[in-house]
Order: C-alpha cells, then sequence, then structure tokens
C-alpha cells in the first residue's frame, strides 16, 4: 500500500499533485495569515486620528494612563460628549451618528485594541514614558492614519532590540531589560 | 547561618550569588497552621482550585502549604510545628538546569527563579527534581470557562497583574514578583529605592501571627536580614547545597 502510493507520488502526475497541493496549503496558511493580520480593524465608530490630533489635541488628553501606569486607557463616550456637545455639527452628521444614539442610550463604545500584547505579557506604559519614549515610537504617527493601526508587529524581539539598545553598555540597565521576568510572570 | 560554599562547590559566581536579593523568614514557632496564606497566595496568583479527583491522584496545586509535624503514636500525637513550605527560590536551584526549553531560568536581574509560561511545554523534569516538592502542573485547563462553566463567575476575582495559566504548564512560587515591579515602579517614579517594609508578599500580608517576613535579605538593616542573622535560624534540606533564600526559625 505504502509503496504503491510511494511509486504513484514518483510519477509525472503524481509530482504535479503533490505540487497542487502543497501550493493549496501555502495559499491557505497565506490566506490565514492575512485574515488575522487585517489592519486597520473595524471599530464601533470610524474615530479619525488624524483629525482629532491635527486639532492639536494630546495624546494624553484621551489616552491618560499612559503616563501614571500599566494601561494607557481607552476613552468613554463622556470623554467623547465633553467636546463634541459643544460642536453644532454633532447633532446633524451622519458619521457622528453611533455617538448620539449611544450617548442617548446611555450604552458605551466597545473599542477595539489595536495595540495589544498577549496575556503572558506584562507591559507597563509609564516606564517607558518616563524613558523619554513618545508615543509614535511604538504606535506610529497617528497624525498620517485615519482608524489606528499598528505600524509593527509587536513582539518579543522587537521589544528586546529596543532594550538592548537603549541599555548600551550600561550592564545592571542590560540584565533588567533583558530579563525573563521583567515582563513574563 | 553561614554556608561553606567551598564544600558546596559552589564558588565564584555561585557564591556571589548566595546572598542573593530578595529573601524571606518564617518563624515556626509562631505559625499556627491556620492556612491564612495558602488562601491569599491562591487569591494573589490566580491559582486555580482542583476538584476532588484529580487531587486525588496528587494533583492539587499550591504555591504554598503547611506541613504538619507530630510526635508520639497515635492517641496521644503532639502536634508540634506547622511548616509553610513554597518555593525557596534557590541560588543553585536543582530545576533550573533541567529544563530542556530554559523556561525555568534564574532571574540576574531579581535573583529569583523564574518560570516562563510561555515558554514552558510541560515536560515536568522541574517538577521531579525540586527536593522540596513545590511545583505545581497545569493537568487541565482549570481557569478555562469553556471547559469548566463554574469557572465563569470565579474569572472576576483573577488578578490581572498575574498571567492566568494553560493546560500543560508548570508553575510555582514567584516571591509575588508583580507586587515586587509594582514596587519598583512606585518608587522608580517617585525618584528613590524601595524602602524595607514597603511592600510584601501575598502569603506574608495574610499571615495573623507575623510569621512571615519578606525583604531585601542583601541589605543588612532590613528586618528580614535581622531575622536571618538569628541563632534560631535554619534553612530547609540545607545539606543538599541548594542555597535557599527562604529561612525558618525553629524553636530556640
Amino acid at each position: 500500500m505504502v509503496k504503491r502510493f510511494f511509486e504513484w507520488v514518483i510519477s509525472p502526475m503524481g509530482r504535479i499533485a503533490v505540487v497542487i497541493a502543497g501550493m493549496f496549503v501555502f495559499s491557505l496558511a497565506a490566506f490565514g495569515i492575512y485574515q488575522s493580520q487585517q489592519n486597520p480593524k473595524p471599530q464601533p465608530i470610524q474615530f479619525p486620528h488624524n483629525l482629532h490630533v491635527g486639532f492639536g489635541i494630546q495624546c494624553l488628553y484621551c489616552h491618560p494612563g499612559a503616563s501614571k501606569g500599566p494601561s494607557a486607557g481607552l476613552p468613554t463616550i463622556s470623554k467623547c460628549w465633553g467636546c463634541h456637545q459643544q460642536i453644532a455639527k454633532t447633532q446633524t452628521s451622519p458619521k457622528l451618528k453611533p455617538m448620539l444614539d449611544a450617548m442617548t442610550n446611555g450604552t458605551n463604545f466597545v473599542w477595539v485594541p489595536v495595540a495589544k500584547v498577549p496575556e503572558f505579557v506584562h507591559f507597563n506604559h509609564r516606564p517607558h514614558i518616563a524613558a523619554g519614549l513618545n508615543c509614535e515610537n511604538c504606535h506610529g504617527d497617528m497624525s498620517k492614519v485615519e482608524i489606528a493601526e499598528n505600524p509593527q508587529v509587536m513582539n518579543m524581539g522587537w521589544c528586546l532590540n529596543c532594550h538592548r539598545e537603549r541599555a548600551g553598555d550600561d550592564e545592571a540597565k542590560l540584565t533588567k531589560l533583558t530579563d525573563c521576568g521583567t515582563c513574563h510572570y | 547561618m553561614t554556608v561553606d560554599l567551598n564544600k558546596l562547590h559552589a564558588v565564584g559566581a555561585i557564591a556571589e550569588e548566595a546572598e542573593g536579593k530578595w529573601g524571606m523568614v518564617i518563624d515556626m514557632d509562631l505559625c499556627t497552621g491556620c492556612q491564612a496564606c495558602v488562601a491569599a497566595c491562591a487569591m494573589e496568583n490566580n491559582i486555580p482550585y482542583v476538584e476532588e479527583v484529580d487531587a486525588g491522584y496528587g494533583r492539587s496545586m499550591h504555591w504554598i502549604r503547611t506541613e504538619r509535624f507530630w510526635e508520639g503514636e497515635y492517641p496521644e500525637v503532639k502536634m508540634s510545628a506547622y511548616q509553610p513550605m513554597l518555593c525557596q527560590q534557590c541560588g543553585k536551584a536543582p530545576c533550573e538546569p533541567v529544563c530542556p526549553a530554559f523556561a525555568t531560568v534564574h532571574s540576574q536581574a531579581e535573583q529569583i527563579n523564574l518560570q516562563v509560561y510561555n515558554r514552558c511545554v510541560g515536560t515536568r523534569y522541574c517538577a521531579n527534581n525540586c527536593p522540596y516538592q513545590v511545583r505545581s502542573f497545569n493537568w487541565r485547563d482549570y481557569q478555562d470557562s469553556r471547559v469548566r462553566p463554574e469557572i465563569t463567575i470565579l474569572a472576576n476575582q483573577f488578578n490581572p497583574d498575574v498571567t492566568v495559566r494553560r493546560r500543560g504548564v508548570m508553575e510555582k512560587c514567584t516571591f509575588c514578583i508583580q507586587r515586587i515591579h509594582k514596587a519598583q515602579d512606585k518608587a522608580k517614579s517617585e525618584g528613590r529605592e524601595v524602602e524595607d517594609g514597603e511592600f510584601t508578599t501575598a502569603c506574608a500580608q495574610a499571615c495573623p501571627a507575623n510569621a512571615i517576613t519578606f525583604g531585601r535579605i542583601d541589605h543588612p538593616e532590613s528586618l528580614v536580614a535581622q531575622l536571618a542573622r538569628s541563632p534560631r535560624a535554619a534553612h530547609h534540606l540545607e545539606e543538599l547545597g541548594t542555597l535557599p533564600r527562604v529561612t525558618y526559625l525553629k524553636e530556640g
């Protein structure tokens, strides 16, 4: 049985079949990766970052946790409403309808987090901001994108590259910044 | 208690690590065996409860347990001491060299033994090589509400600072490294060093008899270092040369 299958594989038709099967598996995997990496992710309201940053609103106004603790935080609808209730267009614009509906119904936006790390990684924003990093170093220039998206894959190699670079020749700092227990616990 | 490092063949780099950074002192005279530390540890570190059938196989999961000792024959038994047993965070840990995946590594920054859950493949070599039997293995997805629907409401009390472990992963006491990081982060944001007694582990915090003390063992003036110099101090299975960071105070 195995021998007959092997003979069929080395025959011309068998080889073609193997190549086609290989291509099929490859394209399936590529499609799967494309599906899971789709950027930008659909949000409850198509929030234009470039417009808001263009008005001169600071990142920390809506994501104030970044300078204080682990999570930068995503704004609740009351934060949006603080400015938008003073804007006449809020009542008429079809693009802002989801916010108006949510406000009248008392519901909230369920934002889709864009920059996420796996649950076994414990990332803290505060020390990164304290070390002098700007938001756009990791999250990209938000004045250029409409819907928030990740400019790079946030994996461990990417973290460690920056950690090694910034530690430089400081041995104690390098030990701390490349220790497994700094992020994984 | 001083250890002759030459007898342990632990010289050079190991000798520098012999003292360690974080340490714990457990006073066995004060311990009443109330198990408050066990409960506090389970809550702090998202340790699952294991049901009857699995516990019958010896798969119950605890990062700290209270060992009982008694003297005499059955009717006239005398409970002599309780010994809370947790990961000793050995300076020369037997669990570390046997891991084929380098999932249990020695933290150079904090001088404790780490278990990196995402690297662990579940060979259980480390648990078999641990002389203190303090490692526990996730035999099932105990924390997955799809597997155990009754856990759904309990998921609300998970500690967000600690990873919820999956099936097939070894886990053990981390000296509450999430609290260490939190205290260090807070101290750094205020531009100072972490003070002695500023934070403590969950077991030490919960102990009603103050039998557990945690702190910097390498700072001679800290409370834990002073207690560790007591003549009552002893290390568990010291003859194995594991250089444990947990010191037990026995009746003296």
